[in-house]
């Protein structure tokens, strides 16, 4: 891992040039935030640097909402996804650890991953639900992105990850390496400011292991509490960026349409008997929490909850998870 | 290495024959277009061209590769569909998925097998690959249970074990009708009839999941243990690959865990018989 460093205006030409043999997403602020956007020439200016995690999570560049899985996998131009924040660079582990699997690999994931260039952007601030420091997931990347970004003082910096983030800077005309320790020193600073805000405003949240322990002992009282609130509309595992499940729909021809689908609607696990473990809202309501902090991890290396905090954003019930979590402590 | 074959794509197979096993339950017999093998107990997603698909246990041998028997009951959208297809058309097939039953580990053992309704339909295929070994088995015991007579499914299977060497096979039925002179009441009622080593023996469980739940409970009074009991599980397998999560039943994913599991490795998941 080093930096390199360029100035503001030579790196947004690079962009406009790569956009040539890529395609790119990144940030873009509106009224509600910041979200992902396609990059057109005209578009690489508005780039937003630095800012906590864009509306949408990394997961939909990797797991359409809706696709054909009997049909060759198919992308235009290789893509970069710039500006990911870390908990979403986190986020990809357990989606890998999944769909990357030895036995069953997905054509189609391991496809967009393989043609996929990841930047990430270092967040300078938090939002409101943020808590990523909570389950240990630094606010910045430094390792399974390709490389980072940080807009500072009218220059870029790239803290360069893996072998094709280095590729990708060959692409880049004009950078130097960056010499003065002092510009490193600044950004250790900003980390260390954002851990502070992330720290002071989850103060008491227990941490991943913790969580499981106190979501593994809960009893019903506190599930039918807060699935009083719930409609069961799947916003939160929609939006989540480890949420992966899936319905098979079948199409003529054996054609197969892999479609998201999640735990929170009604019948997810119902069988052709009539049996159904989640039939009640408040089994169901668990079974997030139980999937997340409590079977996952016996399961899978990778965190299964990042502390995004969209699923709290997203819920029209505004149901709170770390309320919960407080409230078992 | 990373297997880049597509895991979504099914494989064609040709519906070769439909044999009537009782008025709820068909069996079909498949021509699969390439060469299909499986180990007893694993499963497939059987497929209706543009209607979907639903997971089974094959019921023939898995010494056969050329053909594949597939017993279905009419019990949901896509079954009732199957049932309605005629020899000749193409279905398709995804598979084999899971883990199926441990045969090796049941070398020197007497085996009770505990059956109930279209779960003879696994327990056939695992028949068929036990009288393959019986040199190697000390006994195997079939205690099968369906809701009346015209219920029971592979009729001449019974008198086929009876006079087969090693082979005992009891029947019994929730309700009698004209005509059956056999054992009424639940499957577990058979249980006081067989004669069976405990210490020496392994028992398999495969049926509706009420049955499940109380033949285990009986099994575990007779004396078994839990590590000696297994169970064949039936969740919602959509995928069958470990990822789509609709039979995640605990920490198991049930299409790649299972679907045959110790009784010992499910004790603490909650709802196992839901």
């Amino acid at each position: 891992m080093y930096y390199l460093s360029i100035s503001k205006e030579e790196w947004d030409i690079a962009l406009e040039q790569l956009l040539l043999s890529y395609t790119i997403f990144a940030p873009v602020e509106n009224e509600f935030g910041q979200d992902y956007e396609l990059m057109g020439l005209k578009d690489i200016s508005r780039i937003s640097y630095n800012k906590p995690k864009p509306a949408t999570s990394l997961k939909s560049f990797f797991l359409p909402v809706k696709e054909n899985v009997t049909i060759q996998p198919q992308i235009d131009k290789p893509r970069i996804i710039l500006g990911v924040p870390n908990c979403d660079i986190q986020g990809l582990g357990i989606l890998d650890e999944i769909y990357l699997d030895k036995d069953f690999n997905d054509l189609y994931y391991s496809y967009r991953r393989d043609n996929t260039i990841l930047i990430a952007s270092d967040c300078f601030g938090i939002l409101r639900h943020c808590h990523c420091l909570s389950y240990n997931i630094r606010p910045y990347s430094v390792e399974k992105a390709d490389m980072a970004v940080i807009q500072r003082d009218g220059m870029i910096i790239l803290r360069v990850i893996s072998a094709r983030g280095e590729e990708l800077t060959k692409k880049i005309p004009h950078v130097q390496p960056l010499t003065d320790g002092t510009i490193i020193s600044a950004i250790d600073s900003e980390h260390k400011k954002t851990e502070d805000l992330l720290s002071s405003s989850n103060k008491g949240l227990p941490d991943y292991p913790g969580t499981g322990s106190l979501v593994k002992k809960a009893n019903d009282e506190i599930w039918n509490k807060y699935a009083s609130h719930c409609v069961s509309c799947g916003a939160c595992t929609t939006i989540c960026p480890t949420c992966t499940c899936f319905l098979l729909i079948d199409k003529p021809g054996f054609e197969k349409v892999k479609q998201l689908d999640t735990c929170q609607y009604p019948g997810f696990e119902r069988v052709a008997g009539g049996e159904d473990a989640l039939f009640e809202l408040h089994n169901r309501f668990r079974n997030r929490y139980m999937c997340k902090y409590v079977w996952k991890p016996g399961k899978f290396k990778s965190l299964a909850c990042t502390g995004c905090g969209r699923c709290i954003e997203a819920c029209i019930g505004k149901i709170n998870k770390n309320e919960l979590f407080m409230e078992l402590v | 290495m990373v297997n880049d074959k597509n895991i979504y794509k099914p494989l064609r197979a040709k519906l070769k024959e439909v044999i009537d096993e009782s008025p709820l339950i068909k069996t079909f017999i498949l021509i699969p277009e390439k060469e299909f093998s499986f180990k007893t107990g694993q499963f497939i997603e059987l497929c209706v061209d543009g209607i979907g698909e639903a997971p089974f246990t094959p019921s023939s041998s898995p010494l056969v590769t050329e053909k594949l028997e597939v017993t279905v009951m009419k019990t949901g959208y896509v079954t009732e569909y199957m049932h309605s297809l005629k020899p000749g058309v193409f279905m398709g097939i995804r598979g084999p998925y899971g883990r199926g039953y441990p045969v090796e580990k049941f070398y020197g053992k007497e085996v009770l097998i505990l059956g109930g309704g279209c779960g003879l339909a696994p327990i056939r295929s695992l028949l068929y690959a036990l009288e393959g070994i019986k040199d190697k088995l000390k006994k195997v015991i079939l205690c099968y249970g369906s809701k009346t007579p015209s219920d029971c499914i592979y009729k001449p299977l019974f008198n086929r074990l009876n006079s087969t060497e090693k082979f005992e096979a009891y029947r019994t039925v929730d309700k009698a009708e004209e005509g059956w002179d056999g054992s009424v009441g639940v499957v577990t009622t058979l249980l006081n009839r067989i004669q069976v080593e405990i210490k020496n023996s392994v028992a398999v469980v495969c049926g509706p999941p009420v049955m499940m739940k109380f033949g285990t409970i009986r099994l575990l009074e007779m004396g078994y243990t839990d590590d000696q009991i297994y169970l064949s599980m039936e969740k919602n397998m959509s995928c069958g690959l470990g990822k789509c999560g609709h039979c995640m039943m605990g920490e198991f994913f049930v299409c790649k865990d299972g679907p045959v599991f110790t009784y010992n490795e499910l004790k603490n998941t909650p709802d196992i018989w839901k």
